[in-house]
């Protein structure tokens, strides 16, 4: 049954990432692969404030949240300047830049070794320990992400996101800060992944940088493509199949090795599939543009 | 530091091979083109299994290496770009799903043949001195082949009329089309060319390092990143590039240690996005043309 609640917490997580990277991508337009950067800087900023600092885990939720934001909102600068190819190389870079940094910068990351014995939360004396526990947890924010996030569109901001994504000069022309709405949804967006990394931190107990890779980024960015970007329903729907795929090819006999393999070659020609028949993702109604 | 720059001139060479077909596909066919990764790793395996498995020599299995990544660009055109050309589908949803071709190849090769590195040949090379700098033999080929292709590609370009036609696509592919160029089949021709670059590139690496799946993506990402220092706007500028990064990671490795090697590559890219996006041989443009 833990195996269960193992599932869908990592399903959960995934939705949070989805639904966050889905402002960037499918509501702002910009295809951002620098995701999984801001998801492992939650993590660490958080794993590094309960285990060296020995915080609590809703104060080291909210800095590293916070934290994470301001970063975010500190590399849209530079990056918002750029269109199309260019926007997804410079994202590219801040990738691999971070993740560098994580990687190397032993003394305080502990570089590849990661940082260990994260105390799992304890919230208002209620020590979330269990697996089925964690899941209501990240089930919660789960689902204030998913509350915030359609608030967020269906508000006049969503539909001034949509309008700079379709047409940004049409945006400028009637007088949108066309600048500030892409910096704040990548802002938002990286904060929200951060919330991810918090809980991923507290849950798998110790974290390392190869968590966080480009690799990652990409997995988010199928998430989001895969399921449909620019609607609520495709991070949602990306998540259950990335994650629980390769559960289901578990059952089919073949050893470890291969199966991975196998399970990111599925990714890949999915991506071709969809980009060939369906750009807007299997529940997705606006092609991304 | 002589040595690290030599060190970073002979990886510099090989960044210049990829970077010029990158460059040249970007340029001409507007595909960002990441799977550019994966016909480098195939050219790669290609020339490790005709050495290992078929005994050929090295000259016909370079060869075939060569034919090997031609054949597979071209396919990539064919089967996976040229519909969504049609289409005319966004730059985003190209960029996808040559992602998607990238991973799908690499999970492939990597099925079939492993994850290890494979070496072709070991044992000490043989090296040449000059003036406190020690190469091996292999690395010397590698500048030297990669001077020889990159000439030969500028002559190819400057000369040929089917040259003069890829740089008329790259310039205005619709005007091109109007003034009766086949579009497609020039594209197709650029992907030959292309790839067979990132293959020289490849086979040089083989030998010098053997194969490994996962080395043609940081490869590709350097090649963008040579096409962004040198500039898009002149096909020989990515080879330029190439050195140039090449030079910078060897000073790099000279200064601190290999560790920081990816964090100044792409600090650079991001330094020349912003500062100078034309690149270093890059024209100004009109801002209604960017």
């Amino acid at each position: 049954m833990n195996y269960v609640f193992h599932i869908f917490t990592i399903i959960s997580l995934y939705v949070i990432l989805g639904l966050s990277l889905n402002l960037t991508v499918g509501y702002g337009g910009m295809l951002s692969l620098c995701h999984a950067a801001f998801y492992g800087m939650g993590a660490y900023a958080s794993a590094l404030l309960m285990v060296n600092a020995g915080w609590p885990f809703l104060p080291s939720f909210a800095i590293a949240v916070i934290v994470v934001g301001m970063l975010a909102y500190l590399i849209s600068i530079p990056s918002v300047r750029f269109h199309g190819d260019f926007f997804v190389l410079a994202t590219l870079g801040f990738q691999i830049i971070i993740f560098s940094i994580l990687y190397n910068w032993v003394t305080v990351t502990k570089g590849p070794y990661g940082i260990a014995d994260i105390p799992r939360p304890r919230l208002w004396g209620l020590s979330i320990a269990s697996t089925p526990a964690f899941f209501v947890l990240s089930l919660v924010v789960t689902l204030g992400v998913w509350g915030l996030t359609r608030r967020l569109v269906k508000s006049p901001y969503g539909r001034t996101l949509e309008a700079v994504r379709d047409d940004e000069l049409a945006a400028l022309a009637l007088g949108k800060d066309v600048i500030h709405f892409k910096r704040s949804a990548f802002c938002i967006a990286g904060s929200l992944a951060a919330a991810a990394g918090v809980l991923f931190a507290s849950y798998a107990r110790s974290i390392d940088p190869t968590s966080f890779t480009l690799d990652e980024s990409v997995f988010i960015l199928c998430v989001v493509i895969i399921g449909g970007a620019g609607n609520m329903k495709g991070p949602i729907i990306g998540a259950v199949i990335l994650v629980s795929l390769p559960e289901l090819l578990r059952l089919v006999p073949m050893p470890d090795a291969v199966a991975a393999n196998m399970r990111q070659g599925i990714y890949g020609l999915l991506l071709v599939l969809l980009m060939r028949f369906r750009p807007q993702g299997i529940a997705g109604k606006y092609a991304s543009d | 530091m002589l040595q690290f720059m030599a060190n970073g001139l002979c990886k510099g060479s090989v960044y210049a091979l990829v970077a010029t077909g990158f460059g040249l596909i970007y340029t001409t066919s507007r595909v960002f083109h990441l799977a550019h990764g994966a016909v480098y790793t195939l050219a790669g395996y290609a020339l490790f299994c005709s050495i290992t498995f078929l005994h050929l020599p090295l000259f016909i299995s370079a060869g075939l290496a060569l034919l090997v990544a031609a054949v597979a660009g071209a396919l990539i055109e064919v089967i996976v770009y040229r519909p969504l050309d049609r289409k005319q589908a966004s730059s985003a949803v190209v960029m996808i799903s040559s992602l998607g071709v990238y991973i799908l190849l690499v999970n492939l090769m990597t099925m079939f043949l492993g994850n290890e590195t494979r070496i072709l040949h070991s044992g000490a090379e043989p090296t040449v001195t000059f003036a406190n700098v020690i190469l091996t033999r292999v690395q010397l080929a590698q500048i030297a082949v990669s001077a020889l292709f990159v000439t030969a590609y500028w002559f190819f370009l400057r000369k040929n009329s089917l040259g003069r036609l890829c740089r008329a696509v790259a310039d205005d592919s619709v005007l091109a089309s109007v003034l009766g160029a086949n579009v497609e089949a020039t594209r197709l021709v650029v992907f030959v060319v292309g790839s067979s670059l990132a293959g020289v590139g490849a086979v040089l690496v083989a030998l010098d390092v053997g194969v490994e799946p996962n080395k043609g993506f940081p490869i590709v990402l350097g090649a963008a990143v040579a096409c962004i220092i040198g500039g898009l706007h002149r096909f020989i500028a990515p080879a330029l590039g190439g050195i140039l990064l090449g030079l910078v990671q060897g000073l790099v490795v000279w200064r601190t240690s290999d560790k920081w090697e990816s964090l100044v590559t792409f600090a650079v890219l991001i330094c020349f996005l912003l500062f100078r996006p034309q690149g270093l041989l890059g024209m100004r443009q009109r801002a209604e043309e960017r």
